[in-house]
């Protein structure tokens, strides 16, 4: 509805000599995207061809038909199902896990007041501006002496690192409902606990979807901690993965696989964009944080 | 209340547990261990030995690490001044009334959503290829000879410009928020006085801005503190002198991959005291910065 009452708008007020004022920022927007999509649809056009048509230049001729098999070979050969099944599963367990310790905390942070609130949202705050370089060197020396390894170390790595940014981010959501739920609950006879999981959560639903988003790219993409903490391959997800692939470029040549890499790589979060973008947008400049 | 405090202290707990084993006690122990002399980081506390302040002076003594320093500064510098501007330019290009504002700040923000290594990668691999890579093919077309852009004496500056592409989407989401925070009847006043769209610009937009520039120079700055990514892409194997940061170097100080490096955990835990004072720095000047601004609009 609303978004055809915005077209209207747009065809009364079609204003030839107002466009041609706007002309230089139109060019200027439009080259700086187009230089992206080039470098898009060549990555893409590449991953279909082999490496002699890349290195003569005939990635768009497709002459010798379309190598899906690049995608077969990355899949298989380059270790990039396993890189990718690891890195959904730290994805989806730390979104899934980092929503069920930062909702309650974040709830009792913002409604009641009791010893230590204030230290905890400070330290919170505080944890979300120190330098990952801060921490790594003990956290490395206790994974070794308590002998974590394995997927389990990087997922519960992922969960902590995303604590404070959650809670902080659903703070100010549950800071900003009514108490008159709460009240109601009380008088029927409801938990503060039961409250919570029943009333209260379900009302910051749309927080909670925004900040889950902002987790999954994050561990997606996340580079430095696992190239410490990722010390065999069946542990590696894709960004370090890719990066492993890259390295062997000398060995294998495979310039049509390395590309198909690199599209396996980025697409579920280029999927996500594409549904999502007014709402990764909007959490970026509204909360003025850091994803 | 009382009745609320097992339930307070259930729900607060894990939250608190997490802040106190990934953040305060490594905070702690890091900046202990920078004041000790440590081989190996997984070294028992038995092993340790006090030195003072022999890493700081070690690791400032360092040419490989003022040499990255260096870099941080250049990319800090010249890559802050691109991005900004850029950024800048592009908010400003998106308020002004243009069509198609959504898909266009969505398309320049995009790089900031894929990873950054599979960006890098592409770069790399493509933008930068000395054979069939699109920066030399549109050299040609001008008759112009293709040059090695990651050769030793471009290599900094391909790493930074690609860096830069990639950060300019989210440093102009926030020009953009800021932008659209100035109300618009300002712009009416300023124009039936007379002032046109370059003058407007100049004496409403940017002091307007100030604050947000602000936050846009503080996270840039973490942000080149903590420069890793891009300098790992584009020496992957081994670190090389032109794309060197601090924080490469305490990669390879304390997980030593080059194998020529010797191990000492105690350094790298300087390293770390040493940006995350830098961070701290930052962030104290910019509050303060902040709080003489008293601009309200």
């Amino acid at each position: 509805m609303a978004k055809n009452k915005d077209k209207v708008v747009y065809k009364e007020k079609i204003n030839w000599k107002r466009e041609a004022a706007l002309l230089p920022g139109y060019l200027l927007v439009l080259v700086w995207i187009i230089f992206t999509a080039i470098f898009l649809i060549w990555i893409l056009g590449a991953s279909l061809s082999t490496s002699k048509e890349i290195f003569t230049g005939s990635v768009f001729k497709f002459e010798s038909g379309f190598h899906f098999e690049n995608y077969i070979n990355a899949w298989n050969s380059s270790n990039v199902s396993v890189f990718f099944m690891n890195s959904l599963l730290y994805s989806i367990v730390t979104c899934a896990v980092v929503i069920l310790i930062a909702a309650p905390a974040a709830y009792v942070l913002s409604r009641y007041t009791f010893l230590g609130n204030k230290p905890i949202k400070t330290s919170l705050i505080l944890a979300m501006s120190i330098p990952e370089v801060m921490i790594i060197m003990p956290i490395y020396s206790l994974t070794t002496q308590f002998q974590i390894r394995g997927r389990i170390l990087l997922i519960i790595l992922y969960i902590f690192i995303r604590v404070p940014f959650t809670t902080t981010y659903l703070l100010n959501f549950f800071a900003s409902l009514s108490r008159s739920y709460e009240e109601a609950a009380a008088i029927d006879g409801c938990s503060p606990a039961k409250t919570f999981w029943q009333i209260m959560l379900p009302l910051v639903q749309p927080a909670i979807v925004t900040v889950t988003i902002f987790n999954f790219l994050s561990v997606w993409n996340e580079f430095f901690m696992a190239l410490i903490f990722a010390t065999s391959s069946d542990m590696t997800p894709v960004g370090v993965g890719l990066l492993q692939i890259v390295n062997s470029m000398k060995y294998t040549y495979d310039y049509g696989g390395l590309f198909a890499a690199v599209i396996i790589v980025f697409l579920p979060t280029f999927l996500l964009y594409i549904f999502l973008s007014e709402k990764i947008i909007s959490g970026v400049t509204g909360g003025g944080v850091k994803g | 209340m009382k009745k609320n405090r097992g339930f307070i202290v259930a729900f607060v707990t894990p939250c608190a547990l997490s802040l106190i084993i990934m953040y305060l006690y490594p905070v702690l122990r890091t900046v202990i261990m920078s004041f000790f002399g440590i081989e190996s980081v997984t070294a028992s506390v038995s092993e340790w030995s006090f030195n003072g302040v022999a890493n700081y002076v070690k690791i400032f003594g360092s040419p490989t690490f003022q040499r990255a320093m260096t870099n941080m500064l250049l990319i800090w510098l010249v890559g802050g001044i691109i991005v900004l501007a850029f950024a800048l330019l592009f908010a400003v290009i998106l308020t002004s009334g243009i069509r198609f504002k959504k898909f266009f700040r969505a398309a320049i923000y995009l790089p900031n959503i894929i990873s950054a290594v599979a960006l890098a990668t592409m770069w790399i691999q493509y933008i930068y290829n000395q054979d069939y890579g699109l920066l030399n093919q549109f050299l040609g077309l001008f008759g112009l000879e293709g040059k090695n852009w990651l050769g030793t004496d471009m290599k900094f500056w391909a790493m930074l410009f690609a860096f830069c592409f990639g950060a300019v989407g989210y440093y102009m989401l926030i020009f953009i928020s800021g932008i659209e925070r100035i109300p618009a009847d300002l712009y009416e006043a300023a124009t039936i006085d007379g002032a046109n769209k370059v003058q407007q610009f100049y004496s409403m937009t940017l002091p307007l801005l100030k604050s947000i520039f602000k936050t846009n120079i503080t996270f840039w700055s973490v942000n080149c503190i903590t420069f890793f990514l891009w300098s790992k892409m584009f020496a992957p194997v081994s670190t090389e002198a032109a794309t060197i940061v601090p924080v490469v170097y305490l990669y390879d100080t304390v997980f030593g991959t080059t194998g020529n490096v010797s191990r000492d955990a105690g350094a790298g835990a300087a390293i770390g005291v040493t940006l995350a004072i830098f961070v701290a720095i930052i962030y104290f000047v910019m509050n303060k910065l902040l709080k003489d601004d008293d601009l309200e609009f």
